[in-house]
């Protein structure tokens, strides 16, 4: 019962969200409405156990001294005052917004920003002309840069846009949608799996019947 | 008043043949042949029929490869499972991922660090995990601790997984799921350290990072085949081989769309009717 259990309630979610989702009654009665709230409630209760854990493995490394274990006591003192604050505050308080929006933020976007710096390195990489594959993609994302920067249209006049845009419209658009079209299947057929109880991971295990 | 509830009477969405969302024919016909298609694969594959055989996927067989190289030199395994929630396909599938990796590790005597960012993919890949290590026969060796939850927020995790790559120097690194900008930062981090990288996702605007900075990439659909791959299961192979039949009804669609195109390029009966 201790895999049935789950699977059965598996089976019973699926069918009530396939009913919302095509049938006009689903809809109108709200049927997934119940169980997107308890998502949401059992997403908070998960959120807690991770908590837990951070705490724990943060607690280690302060106790064993672990290099960099200072950290640890910033993140713990992090954690735990923006959730006092914010559990004092809500979360329209002004300091708890201010923190939000001046020191996590700015964080945030420091990490995005270094997206620039391996997407170069990266395209170094990928770009180097060693076989014949390599060269065609040097050579599309050369045209496409060209057609995409002033410098083309000074170069080439309009026939760097046109040789982008055939390459981005039609080249890249056909490869991206026959991508999308094989995920989209691949992706009903793992939820079929998972709700005919073929696969069954999530409720642990070997992801075998 | 009584135009107001007449206007109203009006806006209300109808039925479509009495029974259907507007627009949600088609979908649902989809779902009901992929259906067919796995019942009738999956029939067969459990009389002992044969089943047509799936092509090798590199990157699914360079799994044990990878977790193999870090037992041998005693480093980690890493696994990422994207950023996404458990409502999300691609998590999904990285579920039968994460039992198949945590199984070897358990079975070699690696360690296997799993690093979370949706705490509800983090409970589940947790207790995937722990029944890996109780079937293998070793729950002893099961350490919750490496079984981490780092942040929900997208780039506070990705620093922190930069930071576990850095630090716990793993060997392998397996990353299935849903990726976005966190996946060319996390593949390249791991190609500094020159571990083993295996990447999968279906998110297209990720996909040329991880096939630039990973060892081996897995490409779209490819992943949701994973599972059924590594379990070497009959019945599992005749899911994908489901798909590949779906596929092909989706080409006919593509090739008669594109004759319809050419021959009547204003007609519109193609596009209503999968509109339905």
């Amino acid at each position: 019962m201790r895999k049935e259990g789950p699977m059965i309630l598996t089976v019973l979610s699926a069918l009530v969200v396939l009913f919302n989702n095509y049938f006009f009654l689903g809809q109108k009665w709200g049927l997934a409405d119940p169980l997107n709230n308890w998502f949401q409630l059992s997403w908070g209760i998960a959120l807690a156990l991770g908590f837990i854990n951070l705490t724990s493995i943060h607690w280690k490394y302060v106790q064993r001294r672990r290099e960099g274990w200072f950290y640890s006591i910033v993140i713990m003192v992090c954690m735990y005052g923006y959730l006092i604050l914010g559990l004092e505050q809500t979360h329209n308080g002004p300091q708890f917004d201010w923190i939000y929006q001046n020191i996590f933020t700015p964080l945030m976007s420091t990490i995005f920003a270094l997206v620039a710096f391996f997407i170069t390195s990266a395209a170094y990489r990928a770009f180097r002309v060693r076989t014949k594959e390599a060269t065609v993609l040097l050579l599309c994302a050369l045209f496409v840069m060209l057609g995409r920067a002033p410098i083309g249209d000074a170069i080439w006049g309009g026939w760097s846009k046109f040789v982008s845009n055939w390459l981005m419209g039609v080249v890249n658009m056909a490869g991206y949608r026959g991508i999308q079209l094989g995920a989209a299947i691949g992706g009903f057929a793992t939820a079929l799996r998972i709700m005919l109880g073929l696969e069954r991971a999530h409720i642990g295990g070997t992801g075998t019947q | 008043m009584l135009m107001l509830l007449a206007q109203e009477a009006a806006e209300q969405p109808k039925p479509y043949l009495g029974v259907f969302s507007q627009g949600s024919l088609v979908d649902f016909l989809v779902v009901v042949i992929l259906g067919i298609f796995i019942w009738v694969l999956v029939s067969r594959a459990r009389t002992g029929r044969k089943i047509p055989e799936i092509k090798k996927i590199a990157g699914l067989e360079a799994i044990d490869e990878a977790i193999g190289r870090a037992t041998e030199m005693g480093r980690p395994v890493t696994f990422v499972p994207g950023i996404m929630g458990v409502d999300d396909p691609m998590t999904l599938a990285a579920f039968g991922v994460v039992s198949h990796v945590s199984r070897q590790c358990a079975r070699y005597d690696t360690r296997f660090l799993a690093l979370e960012c949706d705490p509800l993919a983090y409970a589940v890949i947790e207790e995937i995990t722990r029944q890996a290590y109780l079937e293998e026969g070793r729950p002893d060796a099961f350490n919750p601790d490496d079984i981490r939850f780092l942040s929900g927020e997208q780039f506070a995790y990705t620093g922190a997984v930069i930071d576990i790559f850095e630090h716990e120097r793993p060997a392998a690194n397996i990353m299935f799921g849903h990726f976005y900008a966190e996946a060319m930062i996390l593949a390249e981090t791991g190609s500094f350290q020159g571990m083993i990288q295996i990447g999968g996702t279906a998110e297209t605007a990720q996909l040329p990072f991880f096939v630039a900075a990973c060892d081996f990439a897995l490409i779209g659909e490819e992943i949701y085949a994973a599972s059924a791959y590594l379990s070497k299961e009959p019945v599992l192979y005749g899911t994908v081989v489901g798909q590949d039949w779906m596929k092909a009804i989706i080409w006919v669609l593509i090739l008669a769309g594109s004759i319809v195109a050419t021959v009547a390029p204003k007609s519109t009966f193609l596009a209503d009717l999968l509109a339905k």
